[in-house]
């Protein structure tokens, strides 16, 4: 027994020395830091930094303060149907972020549905603040709509007995239970959008961001080692927000009684509320019909007719091929992923130990790595050996990109499992993995499909991470969009977005029924 | 009766601090031992010890002859049972009793009938297919103990069972479980801080705090003639400040 779990924590380690600690080291250990003066002195970082920290400072800004204002209506207004305005607030998470900028363009573009006719357009820093906006306020949203159940609501019963003004209320009482969301969107947002460059590459037109200016050193240049340095400037907010998670302690610990926050009247606040939060929705389903409308039109500006000719275009190359790619990366990720995310959390949490802790904090880090950063670094460990070039290396990097979320929703889940199982297993001389296998499995279904189709979403969607990987022949569907777009193809890079996104809703959906349905038949046991 | 198991200078040391302060103390075979202290006394760390979850820092835990301090908690032969119950909660009550059992008879049937007979002795056939979040905190433990009952260990901790009942559950629980012990002679340990529960259960009582043994005989013993201040106070003491509250109210002299 004591065997197995050592054997099973050696896997796990080697697997994530090899996915995680070998690349980051590779890439380290070949910049050539002679030209790392040249580098942060030319125009063109300087530049670039300036713009990043510009655009980033203020979409960060405003992502988090639409997030908190949704978040509150959510919560606290007499709106109904919680959860399914959830699924509509997040439905940018379930397509890249170059469709959104995709679908800005589409609207506001040179040639745009609505800025033709207007004689402007937001191509730039405009258009990527607004894009940044749109693709990360839904993460932060539900860091907050997270943070809000925690709150003990008994306490604002004790603030009016202790007469506190309104003020003083959220000081004292929302203030302190949301600190840490707060500040841990913050965090998050600013990373993703710092180190994102599907947006800036859509509607940035000339205006350079970092990733940008990675990505065309990389690309263009084969410039690994001037690559690497810029990515080193993304991975600092990064390892700052790492670090605050890490050290800060959460004050909201849902030891107390769950009580209903009451105070619901609908009052003119309410009304204005909704109505920001109905608008955000709406512009998210605008950009969304801007997809279906140029999918099947000629030409919006020169023939808006009816047409499937993009439709017939994407059909006739090799469509199939690039569904058939994603869909094997994705599935292939969610299955491996959740597997090692799933093992891994059951180590650190239930088995324990020293080497528990280290891979903890090996799991965690990949949460510090911008996609960008960790493809190149996989670029530059791997290009001699087998792998490049084939599935494997992708549903690696993707695994890796990916497993500290759901790592952490398993980890969380398994440490509220009763601690004693194991213990009663042993006396009854059941294994640890038979017990598992029979008990802790089964009690964390939804968990396990949470972390699914997580994996899966995100494997559909991301560019960043494969970006340096891919070749003809294992390219997926989401770096389709990235080419359509290049060449201006908008109609059929809009039906590649329109595809991704109904795979993703289809996954999430699925696991939607499938926890309902275990709810009404009372199968997802109570843990005791 | 003959000794079954042997505690032999029990210590144990954590962050320099000692837990328990070198203890000895014997267990006959069929008896039923209470360990009784305050939190923090160090009888769960002597519970976890002898179930094999913790390695003691120096010391002997001899059963039948041999020593098992260094043996993994499956070939220990004992059995647990814990306060929170510890029922898999996504098995019905036959199927968490006949759970291990299927796996060590390698039969379905004799151990769904073994489970059966063992869930009758505890007065829970009639809930046979409830999962437990259907149960309250008395039958869980009930289904719990006998869980632990059908596999006939030697011997059976018991940490702190009856903590999260309320107190008529207690005393139904309580009786039943003495009656259990009596007729099937299983050796059972029992931790626990609840005076009350200690005297009428036990064939002996050990009375620990700070990690060291107080006194440890009959119930009669310790009650009579308690060894030193700490005991007469923690246990003797308790249990007079009860009976007197009992005669204050019915007006007998008790």
């Amino acid at each position: 027994m004591k065997k197995s779990s050592t054997a099973l924590k050696f896997l796990i380690f080697i697997f994530l020395m090899v996915s995680v600690g070998y690349p980051l080291f590779m890439m380290l250990s070949k910049i050539d830091w002679s030209n790392f003066g040249l580098l942060v002195a030319s125009n063109t970082f300087k530049t670039s930094l300036i713009n990043s920290l510009f655009i980033t400072g203020i979409s960060t800004a405003l992502s988090v303060l639409i997030a908190y204002v949704i978040a509150y209506t959510v919560n606290r207004t007499n709106c109904k149907h919680h959860s399914f305005l959830k699924v509509l607030i997040t439905l940018p998470m379930l397509i890249p972020s170059i469709s959104i900028g995709l679908g800005l363009i589409n609207l506001f573009g040179t040639n745009g549905i609505i800025s033709c006719n207007l004689n402007f357009d937001i191509i730039g820093s405009i258009g990527i603040i607004l894009g940044s906006i749109l693709y990360s306020f839904p993460v932060a949203f539900l860091m907050l709509d997270d943070g809000f159940n925690y709150i003990d609501n008994n306490m604002y019963d004790n603030a009016k007995v202790l007469g506190l003004s309104k003020w003083q209320t959220f000081k004292k009482v929302t203030f302190v239970y949301l600190k840490k969301p707060i500040f841990s969107s913050i965090f998050a947002v600013f990373t993703m959008i710092f180190t994102d460059y599907g947006v800036p590459l859509a509607v940035g037109g000339k205006f350079i961001t970092l990733p940008v200016f990675l990505y065309k050193e990389v690309i263009g240049l084969l410039d690994f080692s001037k690559g690497t340095m810029i990515g080193l400037f993304l991975l600092i907010p990064a390892i700052i927000s790492f670090l605050f998670d890490t050290f800060t302690k959460d004050y909201a610990s849902g030891e107390f009684e769950k009580k209903k926050y009451l105070d619901k009247k609908s009052t003119l606040k309410d009304i204005i509320l909704k109505t920001i939060m109905y608008l955000v929705i709406t512009f998210i389903f605008i950009i969304l019909g801007s997809f279906v409308y140029y999918a099947f039109i000629n030409n919006p500006v020169l023939d808006p007719s009816f047409s499937f000719k993009h439709l017939n275009y994407v059909v006739n190359n090799n469509i199939g091929k690039y569904i058939f790619n994603s869909l094997f990366i994705a599935i292939s990720v969610s299955i491996l992923g959740t597997c090692i995310a799933y093992l891994a959390a059951y180590i650190t949490a239930r088995v324990k130990g020293k080497a528990a802790r280290i891979i903890h904090i090996l799991t965690l880090i990949s949460l510090a790595i911008p996609g960008i950063v960790l493809g190149l670094s996989y670029t530059i460990s791997f290009n001699q050996t087998f792998i490049y070039n084939t599935f494997v290396i992708l549903i690696m990097v993707n695994i890796v990109h990916f497993i500290a979320s759901p790592y952490l929703l398993a980890y969380n889940a398994l440490q509220k499992i009763n601690p004693n199982y194991e213990v009663v297993a042993k006396t009854c001389k059941v294994s640890r993995f038979r017990i598992l296998k029979d008990v802790i499995i089964p009690c964390s279904k939804q968990t396990i499909r949470e972390m699914f189709a997580y994996f899966f979403v995100n494997a559909m969607i991301t560019i960043s991470a494969v970006t340096f990987l891919f070749n003809t022949r294992t390219m997926p569907l989401s770096l389709l969009i990235n080419n359509y777009e290049g060449n201006l193809m908008l109609g059929e890079a809009a039906i590649i977005s329109i595809i991704i996104l109904i795979f993703n809703i289809v996954v999430k959906g699925t696991m939607y029924v499938l926890n309902k349905y275990e709810e009404k038949k009372r199968l997802n046991y109570e843990t005791i | 009766m003959a000794n079954l198991l042997e505690i032999n200078n029990l210590i144990k040391v954590y962050n320099k601090k000692i837990v328990l302060n070198n203890i000895s103390f014997t267990v006959k075979d069929g008896e039923f031992l209470s360990i009784l202290g305050p939190s923090g006394c160090g009888k769960t760390t002597l519970l976890k010890i002898l179930i094999g979850i913790e390695k003691p820092t120096n010391g002997a835990i001899i059963k039948k002859g041999k020593n098992i301090v260094n043996l993994d908690v499956s070939k220990r032969g004992m059995g647990i049972v814990f306060q929170n119950y510890a029922l898999f909660p996504n098995m019905t009550v036959l199927q968490n009793v006949a759970y291990a059992l299927k796996i060590k008879l390698k039969n379905k049937n004799n151990a769904e009938k073994a489970a059966l007979e063992m869930l009758k002795m505890v007065n829970m056939e009639e809930h046979l297919k409830k999962y437990p979040h259907e149960l309250s905190g008395g039958q869980m433990q009930r289904v719990a103990i006998a869980r632990t009952l059908a596999l006939k260990p030697d011997i059976i901790l018991f940490d702190e069972p009856m903590s999260a009942l309320d107190a008529d559950n207690r005393l139904v629980l309580r009786k039943e479980l003495k009656k259990l012990q009596q007729k099937l002679h299983t050796t059972m340990i029992y931790i626990t801080h609840d005076q009350e529960e200690a005297f009428s259960l036990s064939d002996r009582v050990m009375v620990m705090n700070d990690g060291n043994i107080e006194q440890i005989d009959i119930p009669n013993v310790i009650f009579n003639h308690p060894k030193n201040d700490y005991v007469r106070n923690f246990v003797t003491n308790h249990l007079i400040e009860k009976v007197s509250s009992i005669e204050k109210c019915t007006g007998i002299d008790l």
